[in-house]
């Protein structure tokens, strides 16, 4: 029993107060700083490092799989690729909004699930989408097939030529 | 020392008297055929101590508390058995996780009969919830000295919409898979940490085998575990905040006339019932509008959870659960829909994103959280629709009706690519 102690101990100082509120004053911190690194290392843990979804970047195939004026979507990887004359671009068909898959309609692109309409561009043309379809990178792989990136978005317009 | 010991029984005496002495040692009360039994009867089972000794004749009145909050709790406890019984078929894999529901059409005992209580308690539950909140509004349950319980109340409510939501993932058919797909996206419009939360909760960027295998965990386990204990606190607040909410006491009504109540001095003690606060401390024969929990109150639970389990009972054997057509990630059904009680928000989410899904959400849950600190007048508690509190439950029920006419429209109303039908 410290107080105890203290209370029949002659040689006791009032310096001793202090020194135990800083202790009672560190330990605290110490508590709640261990508090707040266990909330921070479940983040960590809760926060996947691999995620086991197919790869970001994929082979589409031989430019000339796709003749000019094709618009074709590719539901499994949520991109529409578009080949107009020599240009072709990835656009991105997962909605804006929240997330469904827009389907090639007359006029563009529309969504099933809360109605947005995109242009042939991915431009909003109505509903609640609050942004553009974004476009992939497309580029020509060393074996000939052309690969698109989901990593790396590029301007709305800029076309790869093949 | 020796004291004078008497002889004990003999073997044969105490195989003829085990059965009693078994049955005496799990429940040391006879029956209770006093006042004095039906309070020790409360206080030495475990199950009873919950209960109070004696209860307000208001707590009992069927039309006062419509019996929302035990019916909510029954839903739960069928929610947990027939959750529990569903855990040994059902596999958390995309795979495997339809082919599971087949079975539980096709050749588990009862699997059907199983899936359809738990789909139907949890919209009932979800129901009751909300209607139990309605109640405690209307009435002004929430004032002074409740107001944390009503807080612990709408956490609560959050709770059990994430527990439904977590679940309608698990059957991994088309209704699942979009339904998660479009709420996990509302939570990735919330401000600077939306797509962290997000990811977090998907475990993936895409709805896929992580997000199902976090709700399969979120669902069965942690949730239950966060309600479980919140509903004790919120038991347990209701008994320390004096029971349930009541219209004050009227003056002392004819009856046997009490010349003085005796408070005994703090010095002695009268064991737990000493140190329970509220309106069953006194001491000395003061009439009061109280009667003793055995049986009055054991009998007004035991019919709510009769009636609660039959009606479930009834509605599994007519209804079967929907299960739709297994996940497509290709394909979204048109229109997607989210559960009923989430369509209100979907319906909002077709104006805005952001506003439908997150900025009037969690403004309303704010001000639900707010309602017993921004309404402190301590008027009109313990009735229904009290004069003085027009204007609080005239606002409290715009929301409501706001909300479930939007739930109507969004059920009702809304077409391929949300667009406006007629149903007629």
């Amino acid at each position: 029993m410290p107080s105890a102690a203290r209370s029949h101990d002659p040689g006791a100082t009032e310096a001793q107060v202090p020194r135990r509120r800083l202790l009672a004053w560190l330990s605290s911190v110490g508590l709640f700083g261990s508090a707040v690194l266990a909330v921070v290392s479940d983040l960590v843990f809760f926060k996947p490092r691999v995620t086991y979804s197919p790869s970001a970047r994929f082979s589409i195939g031989k430019p000339d799989d796709f003749p000019p004026g094709t618009r074709i979507a590719r539901d499994l990887e949520r991109v529409c690729i578009v080949r107009d004359g020599n240009k072709m671009a990835a656009i991105s068909t997962t909605c804006t909004h929240l997330g469904c898959i827009v389907s090639i309609s007359d006029t563009g692109f529309a969504c099933p699930c809360h109605g947005s309409h995109y242009d042939q561009d991915g431009n909003v043309t109505g509903g609640p989408a609050p942004k553009a379809l974004p476009w992939f990178k497309v580029n020509l792989a060393p074996n000939g097939e052309l690969e698109v990136d989901k990593n790396s978005l590029v301007d709305p317009g800029t076309y790869f030529n093949v | 020392m020796s004291a004078p010991t008497t002889k004990p029984p003999g073997l044969w005496t105490a195989v003829r008297e085990l059965p009693s002495n078994v049955w005496s040692s799990v429940f040391r009360n006879p029956l209770p055929s006093s006042d004095l039994e039906r309070a020790q009867t409360s206080f030495t089972n475990f199950f009873l101590h919950l209960h109070p000794v004696k209860v307000h004749r208001n707590t009992l009145r069927p039309v006062y508390t419509l019996g929302l909050g035990l019916i909510s709790l029954f839903l739960f406890l069928i929610l947990v058995v027939t959750g529990i019984l569903l855990m040994f078929y059902y596999v958390p894999s995309t795979t495997q996780a339809y082919d599971r529901m087949l079975d539980l059409r096709g050749t588990v005992a009862f699997g059907i009969f199983l899936r359809n209580m738990h789909r139907w308690s949890a919209h009932g539950m979800v129901a009751m919830v909300f209607l139990h909140m309605c109640r405690v509004f209307l009435t002004g349950a929430y004032k002074k000295p409740r107001e944390f319980n009503w807080v612990l109340g709408v956490v609560l409510l959050l709770v059990t919409l994430f527990l439904s939501f977590t679940g309608y993932l698990l059957p991994w058919d088309q209704l699942a898979f979009w339904a998660i797909t479009v709420g996990t996206s509302i939570a990735g419009y919330a401000p600077l940490v939306g797509s962290q939360i997000k990811f977090l909760l998907l475990g993936d960027t895409t709805v896929g085998q992580e997000a199902l295998l976090r709700f399969y965990v979120l669902h069965v386990a942690v949730l239950p575990a966060v309600l479980s204990l919140l509903v004790a606190i919120h038991f347990w607040r209701i008994r320390k905040d004096g029971g349930l909410s009541r219209p004050e006491d009227g003056p002392a009504k004819a009856g046997p006339t009490v010349v003085k109540m005796r408070i005994e001095p703090k010095t002695r003690t009268f064991g737990l019932q000493g140190f329970v606060r509220g309106p069953f401390t006194k001491l000395g024969n003061v009439p009061d509008d109280s009667v003793y929990s055995w049986p009055n109150l054991l009998m007004a639970e035991l019919f709510v959870f009769v009636l609660t389990v039959s009606i479930i009972l009834v509605v599994s054997l007519l209804f079967n659960a929907p299960l739709e057509q297994p996940v497509n990630v290709m394909h979204p059904p048109n229109p997607a829909k989210a559960p009923w009680y989430f369509l209100g928000l979907q319906e909002m989410v077709s104006y805005s994103a952001f506003w439908g899904g997150i900025g009037v959400p969690t403004v309303f849950v704010l001000l639900l959280f707010l309602t017993p600190y921004i309404d402190r007048d301590p008027k009109g508690v313990g009735r229904w629709f009290a004069r003085e509190r027009l204007l609080a439950n005239t606002l409290f029920l715009t929301l409501v009706a706001l909300n479930v006419i939007f739930i109507i429209v969004g059920t009702f109303f809304r077409g391929p690519n949300w667009t406006f039908v007629s149903p007629f």
